[in-house]
């Protein structure tokens, strides 16, 4: 049969983001995947070292728009590392309750994505609304919806507002109680099942030697998640488990989203029960005279998608020397989806793609 | 939860068909304009500015990552320097603007917030760059409830009220609090003439220099503009050397001004509208007493000798810096002065807990080893005349300040004493036997420097026993001339005041020795212009009683070393000053002033000020 | 286990440098032809993660640090361990004028991606990468833009001040 080149994206219906696929096919079969990147490339990293420690904070939660703030967490702790900064207790309980609504939030993103691609445009409708709530949340709290530039050094910029937990609570309890809704019309859903087993399998011995981390590791059982392997915030505070499934396919993966969101409910509203009174936030050094030592630091965070990491070096000024993000999305868009394509059929890009959890701009940064 | 053996559970092809109930649900999508959803309360819109308390500082404009904000000048708005205001207001580019609210949180009055408001659609590019006024001074585009419409939302059509994101001191990108000055507690320092004021240490000076956020109110606001913020970052960066050639570009007596600057730059300083003044004197105090040896730091030589002499009359913070401007373009000075040292003013007026004779002298000392000539306990008009200067030296420079302290002539004053001989004996003299019970006539600072003095004298010279010092002033507590620190310092140490009464008669008793002073109330110390005419009710009377009193309620220039035919040249203003041109040349030709005797400020930095301009005027004039 | 670790390195090979600047972290400086057996030792022994693979440009030095960041996978089942918490940064300096080094693909396959990225960007050649072709950028740069004597204000401005404004080419303004 004859081989073709087929472009996929960036305008694919079943691509979601700004990112295409080069596919060399034979016929349905895909004979081998290349991973195009590139569309959102921005340089943020290059940007940040113009800016002042402080300016790079509005600066990097745009670099993941569907979840800014496992960003804004990622620096605030790598620069708090370098300068020393001390957090108060409550800051942190704040923190980890912000990343799980923002988790929460992001999860339903991904939800929709995923859905609408199946064609599941109800539950995609009905992801966006309850995302929709959480922002809703978020504009209370930080006065912005998507980009909140809430968690920076020294701790959160400003406290709860009054009545903000009990309407996190309430927010999530309306959320929460359509997962019946959810189950039945998706997850339980005879269609989702055929659509997703055995789609984009990676074994654990594979998605190791690929770098993987996130739903793409723990799809195949493995434990692993940085809130537990090495806690940050407030996550060693209270109880919670990591879900896991064995079969590293699509439909692992996206059980495992469920799992998560679930989870993460049950995770706010303990740390909403144990969060201490006090103060939220340490004030840094005047921003116009703000040096920081000379040294480097690698800290992680578990996001929405896996391991986010930051490799920030100062050289003792008041700008970044260099920064260096270390995205889930990296590995799992460039090498494990590249790999996951081999000998799938068209039909089953996106389906891959999306339940790999890419997200294009935190791939190309 | 879900263990990790979980059973796959297939789900059926007919669970999906419980979602149809859904159909019969109301929807949950807004119907756009006509249901909309109001911001969140902390929202962050379009930007709101009040003009009013806006100072200009441009702090918004340095944070902004987007390069969104930049300052306008606003010509319709008057700048006030010396209250830290600037006609310049910011202005933003929403083409930029990512609504982040650092803005509004470096902002150090608080005056930029961000709305509720976040519409607006146009076609002209233009009309997104915009000078944010909030409802305060724009009524035209910010609308009541019942005008706005949300058809017509835009950056000019506006709702009132309607604040969102504002600046909270608790999570400032400032620091509001000032790094508390360790001082000497009132019961102690009361009892000797031990300096009040310790000095930061390397630290606290770091600390404290760190808070300045570089807008340079100050600067403008500092009769003699010293590079405030320059001088400052090089504390914060360790560099004290760095500092003090900062400070010496304007500034040779850093010592002195250290102590006793009227601090002008603080006052204008953003950080204390809201908070404290970053402590800028202190700052200045700190580079002075930590380094030793000004010459060696400031490796500072007069340029090629001119072979052109100049004299300079009094040794005062305008003299000596009139000299040192001179020395350095290569003139050469001498300085004359009746008293035995340096300092003039700073030498006798404000007292050893305040500023000791070695700060003075470690400042005199520096200029003199630059090789400018001192001259002291020389009198001009007695030791030596002013027509042999006059013939002798190619310019002159008058820096002889106000030396004569006013009485208040009322009856018996001759049994008083007046404020300068009494602070200038104490300093450099014998010390002045004291009352029990002192009563000081004056509500400056000259007053209460003496009325403090007074109290550290009656303690050294009855210790144990009950002694009181007390103040009489016309101004009434929110007029008081003398400053809001000096007043607090005094009332801790135990003095008593007593504003708005005026001295009527000097009470003596049979022996004729002061028993008291007895005072009426004051109706008024200010006519209708502004100009000094109290009025008092007569009929209202207070005695108060005392042993000795002292009067300290002001000083005039002494003029008598001039000879006639001069005297009679120099022109006045018709504040009684003396008239100088833009040089600081007065109508003599050849003779400059410049310090007291020219400016109404009467302090010691608008006499540097005077100096920088006589000295370039004179060298100008000397080519 | 960091220290035996360090030990355990330092009588291997003889020069590299290893630090522990806190609990948790190691850091290995080491020449640039020790990277790759360093790095299948650290394999072998557990750090089976390659995080990063980042660089710096030290510009003053004339040189490129090329950092490497490892950690390890789960070793047990439903247990943490104080090896999962461990950073390893392996650090080399390479030339700025020549800039080379070996791939580390055949060890970590994902090293692949990184290190095109870097080649883009700091135009750095490793040896035996099988596809060292653009990923992000689309236009050709005289200097590879990530490295620090890239000005962007002057590339902004030298490329986009020629542009004329949309409004001035229609004649409306």
């Amino acid at each position: 049969m004859r081989e073709l080149e087929l472009y996929f994206g960036p305008q694919h219906l079943g691509m979601v983001g700004n990112f295409s696929i080069t596919l060399k096919v034979e016929g349905d079969r895909i004979l081998e995947a290349t991973a195009n990147p590139g569309y959102l490339h921005r340089g943020f990293e290059k940007l940040m070292e113009y800016r002042t420690w402080i300016q790079n904070f509005p600066m990097v939660c745009r670099i993941n728009v569907i979840e800014p703030d496992s960003m804004e967490m990622v620096y605030a702790m790598a620069v708090e590392k370098l300068a020393k900064i001390e957090v108060p207790e409550r800051a942190n309980y704040i923190r980890a309750i912000v990343l799980e609504l923002a988790r929460v939030g992001s999860h339903l993103f991904g939800l929709w994505a995923y859905a609408n691609m199946l064609g599941f445009d109800t539950v995609a409708q009905w992801a966006m609304y309850h995302r929709d709530l959480v922002l809703d949340l978020f504009e209370e709290l930080v006065g912005g919806r998507v980009y909140h530039i809430y968690i920076w050094p020294g701790g959160v910029r400003r406290d709860f507002p009054e009545g903000f937990k009990d309407k996190i609570v309430t927010t999530l309890h309306a959320i929460g109680g359509c997962v019946p809704d959810y189950d039945a019309t998706f997850f339980e859903n005879r269609l989702f099942y055929e659509r997703a087993k055995g789609i984009g399998k990676v074994t654990r011995e594979e998605a190791k030697e690929m770098g993987a981390t996130g739903q793409v590791l723990r799809a195949t059982g493995m434990k692993y998640d940085i809130r537990k392997v090495e806690p940050y915030a407030a996550y060693d505070k209270v109880p919670w488990e990591v879900p896991t499934r064995e079969d590293g396919d699509a439909f692992s993966r996206i059980w495992i989203v469920r799992d998560e969101m679930i989870e993460s409910v049950h995770m706010i509203f303990k740390l909403l029960d144990k969060m201490p009174e006090g103060e939220v936030y340490n004030r840094i050094p005047n921003p116009f005279k703000w040096n920081i030592p000379k040294g480097e630091a690698y800290v992680r965070v578990e996001s929405s998608r896996g391991e986010l990491g930051l490799y920030l070096v100062s050289n003792g000024e008041d700008k970044p020397y260099r920064v260096h993000f270390r995205t889930p999305s990296y590995p799992h868009g460039l090498t494990v989806l590249e790999k996951a394509l081999k000998n799938a059929s068209i039909a089953d890009v996106g389906n891959t793609m999306i339940s790999l959890y890419v997200v294009a701009p935190e791939i190309d940064r | 939860m879900q263990s990790a053996k979980l059973k796959i559970n297939k789900g059926s092809i007919f669970n999906p068909f419980k979602a149809i109930r859904f159909l019969f649900k109301k929807p949950k999508t807004l119907r756009y304009p006509f249901e909309s959803k109001e911001p969140a309360l902390r929202y962050r819109g379009f930007h709101l500015n009040d003009w009013d308390k806006c100072t200009g500082c441009g702090n918004c404009a340095d944070i902004c990552p987007n390069e969104a904000i930049t300052m306008v000048e606003i010509p319709e708005i008057k700048p006030k320097p010396e209250e830290g205001i600037k006609n310049e207001r910011p202005q933003l580019d929403y083409g930029r603007c990512c609504f982040c609210g650092l803005c509004v949180d470096i902002c150090p009055p608080g005056c930029l917030r961000l709305s509720r408001d976040y519409f607006h659609i146009h076609f002209d590019t233009d009309t997104f760059v915009f000078i944010p006024k909030d409802e305060k001074t724009d009524e035209e585009h910010f609308l009541p409830e019942e005008k706005y419409s949300i058809l017509q939302a835009s950056l000019a059509h506006r709702k009132k009220d309607n604040e969102g994101f504002t600046s909270d001191l608790g999570y400032s990108l400032f620091e509001p609090e000032r790094v508390p000055m360790p001082q000497v507690s009132p019961e102690e320092r009361k009892l000797s003439f031990i300096e009040q004021v310790i000095g930061y240490s390397k630290e606290e000076a770091k600390k404290e220099a760190s808070r300045c956020l570089e807008c340079k109110l100050c600067e403008e606001a500092c009769p003699a503009h010293l590079k405030i913020s320059d001088y400052i970052r090089a504390i914060y960066e360790d560099k004290s050397d760095e500092s003090l050639r900062k400070i010496f570009e304007d500034n040779p007596i850093p010592s002195i001004c250290g102590r006793v600057c009227m601090k002008y730059c603080e006052e204008a300083c953003s950080l204390s509208i809201r908070g404290e003044a970053v402590a800028v004197r202190w700052l200045k105090r700190f580079v002075a007493d930590s380094i030793e040896d000004y010459k060696a730091t400031l490796e500072l030589k007069p340029a090629k000798p001119t072979g052109k002499q100049i004299a300079v009359i009094g040794a005062g913070p305008g003299g000596l810096s009139v000299a040192y401007f001179l020395r350095l373009k290569g003139h050469e000075v001498t300085v004359f002065d009746s008293l035995p040292g340096g300092g003039g003013m700073m030498r006798i007026g404000p007292p050893l807990y305040r500023l000791p004779l070695e700060a003075i002298d470690k400042d005199v000392n520096y200029l003199s080893s630059l090789g400018v000539e001192f001259k002291f306990s020389t009198t001009v008009g007695k030791d030596i005349r002013f027509e042999d200067i006059q013939k002798d030296y190619d310019a002159v420079y008058l820096g002889i300040g106000t030396t004569s302290s006013r009485s208040t002539r009322v009856k018996n004053t001759d049994k008083a004493v007046l404020a300068l001989p009494f602070l200038s004996e104490n300093k450099i003299g014998r010390q002045f036997k004291v009352g029990k019970e002192i009563i000081v006539i004056g509500g400056g600072n000259v007053a209460m420097d003496v009325a403090r003095e007074a109290l550290r004298l009656q303690h050294m010279q009855y210790p144990g026993e009950k002694v009181i010092t007390k103040t009489v002033s016309l101004e009434d507590w929110n007029e008081l001339p003398a400053t809001e620190e000096e007043i607090e310092d005094g009332k801790a140490e135990g003095i008593q005041l007593n504003p708005a009464w005026g001295p009527k008669e000097v009470k003596l008793d049979e022996t004729g020795e002061v028993k008291g002073l007895l005072c009426m109330k004051v109706k008024s110390v200010f006519d209708e212009q502004g100009r000094f005419s109290p009025t008092f009710y007569e009929e209202k009377e207070m005695f108060l009683e005392g042993d000795m009193v002292i009067e300290a309620i002001g000083q005039g220039a002494d003029f008598s070393f001039l000879p006639e035919n001069l005297m009679k040249k120099l022109e006045f203003t018709e504040r009684r000053k003396v008239k100088v041109d833009e040089h600081g040349e007065t109508s003599i030709p050849k003779v400059f002033a410049g310090g007291d005797i020219v400016n109404l400020n009467l302090d010691a930095v608008t006499a540097i000020a005077d100096a920088k301009v006589a000295a370039e005027g004179i060298d100008k004039l000397l080519g | 286990m960091n220290q035996s670790l360090k030990e355990k390195l330092e009588s291997i090979f003889s020069d590299i440098e290893v630090t522990i600047p806190e609990d948790d972290r190691l850091i290995i400086t080491a020449p640039k032809d020790a990277v790759l057996s360093i790095l299948s030792l650290l394999k072998g022994k557990g750090y089976e993660h390659l995080a990063l693979i980042s660089c710096v440009d030290w510009i003053e030095e004339k040189e490129f640090e090329l950092v490497y960041i490892l950690s390890a996978y789960m070793q047990k089942e439903d247990e943490y361990t104080d090896k999962e918490k461990t950073n390893i940064t392996l650090k080399t300096r390479i030339s700025r004028g020549k800039p080379e080094c070996i791939t580390v693909i055949p060890v970590f396959e994902n090293a692949e991606p990184y290190e095109r990225e870097l080649h883009e960007l700091y135009g750095i050649h490793f040896e035996g990468h099988p596809r060292l072709l653009p990923l992000f950028l689309e236009r050709e740069y005289k200097i590879p833009p990530f490295r620090k004597d890239f000005d962007t204000r002057e590339y902004v401005k030298e490329v986009f001040d020629e542009i004329p404004f949309v409004e001035d080419k229609v004649g409306q303004k």
